[in-house]
C-alpha cells in the first residue's frame, strides 16, 4: 500500500514519526507543522521550503523561492492558492 | 515517455508519440490541450517515479551507502529521460523546470538525514551540506551527460559506473561520518 503523502510538502509519511505530532490521522507531516501541531501557513511553508532548498542545494534565493512556489502549487494544500500572492 | 527519452524533450513529435501509443494524432490532444501540457505531465511523472523509488528503497533510516545506491538505482530505471531533463532544463517551460529542483529536494533531504545520523548527534559538520550534495550530483550528472564517453554502446552508464561513484563519494565524505 502506498504511504500517505503530506498535503503541504508531498513527503511520503510511512512511520508515525513522519506525521505532525506523531498523529497518523493528520494529513500533513512533522516538517509542515507548527510547534502546537497546526499546519503552517502558505507564507511559513514557502519561507521554510526556500530556506531548505538554499541550505541543501545552494541555489540562489530567488531561484529557490520560485522552485518552492512551483512545487507547492502542485500540492493539495496550496493548489487553490493564487500564484504570486502571499 | 519513451519517445521523449529517445528524441529529446523539445524534439519529440506528437505524431510519433501518438503512433507509439497506438492512437490517432488528434487523440493526444483530447488528453493534453497542448504539447506543453503533455511535456509537463511526462516530466511530472518522471519526478514522481524517481522520488517514489528513492523513498521505497531508502525506507527504514538506512545509511548513506544504501541511500546513494537507492538514488543510483532510481536513476538507472529512468536514465534516458532523466538525462534529457538535466540537459534540456533551461529550454523547457518554467512549470516543468521546477521538477528537477523538486527531485533534488527529496534526494538532498535524505542525504542530509543520513549524514546527520552517521555523523553522530551534535557533531558539527565540517563541510556545508549543499556542497557535499552538489559534489555527488555533479559526479552523477557528468557521467550521465557524457555517457557516450564512459559507456559507449551500453544502455546505462550508471549501471556500469554507479557502484564506483558511490564508493568514491563515500571515501570523499569519510570525515563527515563516524561509521
Amino acid at each position: 500500500m502506498q504511504p500517505k503523502t503530506c498535503i503541504a510538502c508531498g513527503m511520503p509519511m510511512s512511520r508515525p514519526a513522519d506525521f505532525a505530532l506523531g498523529d497518523v490521522n493528520k494529513e500533513y507531516c512533522v516538517h509542515c507543522a507548527r510547534p502546537d501541531g497546526s499546519m503552517q501557513s502558505y507564507v511559513e511553508k514557502l519561507q521554510s521550503l526556500t530556506a531548505f532548498i538554499v541550505r541543501t542545494q545552494g541555489l540562489d534565493e530567488r531561484a529557490a523561492r520560485e522552485g518552492a512556489a512551483a512545487m507547492m502549487a502542485r500540492l493539495p494544500a496550496w493548489k487553490d492558492h493564487p500564484a504570486g500572492s502571499p | 515517455m519513451g519517445v521523449m527519452a529517445e528524441a529529446g524533450l523539445m524534439q519529440a513529435a506528437t505524431a510519433v508519440i501518438a503512433q507509439r501509443a497506438g492512437v490517432a494524432h488528434g487523440t493526444v490532444f483530447a488528453h493534453f490541450r497542448t504539447r506543453e501540457d503533455l511535456l509537463c505531465a511526462v516530466i511530472e511523472e518522471l519526478g514522481a517515479r524517481v522520488t517514489r523509488r528513492l523513498h521505497e528503497l531508502s525506507v527504514g533510516n538506512r545509511g548513506l551507502l544504501d541511500l546513494l545506491e537507492a538514488h543510483v538505482q532510481g536513476l538507472v530505471e529512468n536514465e534516458r529521460l532523466y538525462t534529457r531533463l538535466v540537459a534540456e532544463r533551461p529550454l523547457i517551460p518554467p512549470r516543468a523546470r521546477s521538477t528537477l529542483v523538486m527531485i533534488q529536494s527529496v534526494v538532498s533531504f535524505h542525504v542530509g538525514e543520513a549524514l546527520e545520523r552517521e555523523a553522530g548527534q551534535g557533531r558539527p559538520r565540517r563541510l556545508p551540506l549543499h556542497l557535499l550534495f552538489n559534489t555527488w550530483l555533479g559526479l552523477l550528472h557528468h557521467y550521465l551527460l557524457h555517457a557516450d564517453l564512459f559507456s559507449p554502446g551500453e544502455a546505462s552508464v550508471l549501471r556500469q559506473h554507479g557502484p564506483t561513484l558511490v564508493r568514491y563519494f563515500l571515501a570523499l565524505v569519510a570525515d563527515e561520518r563516524s561509521v
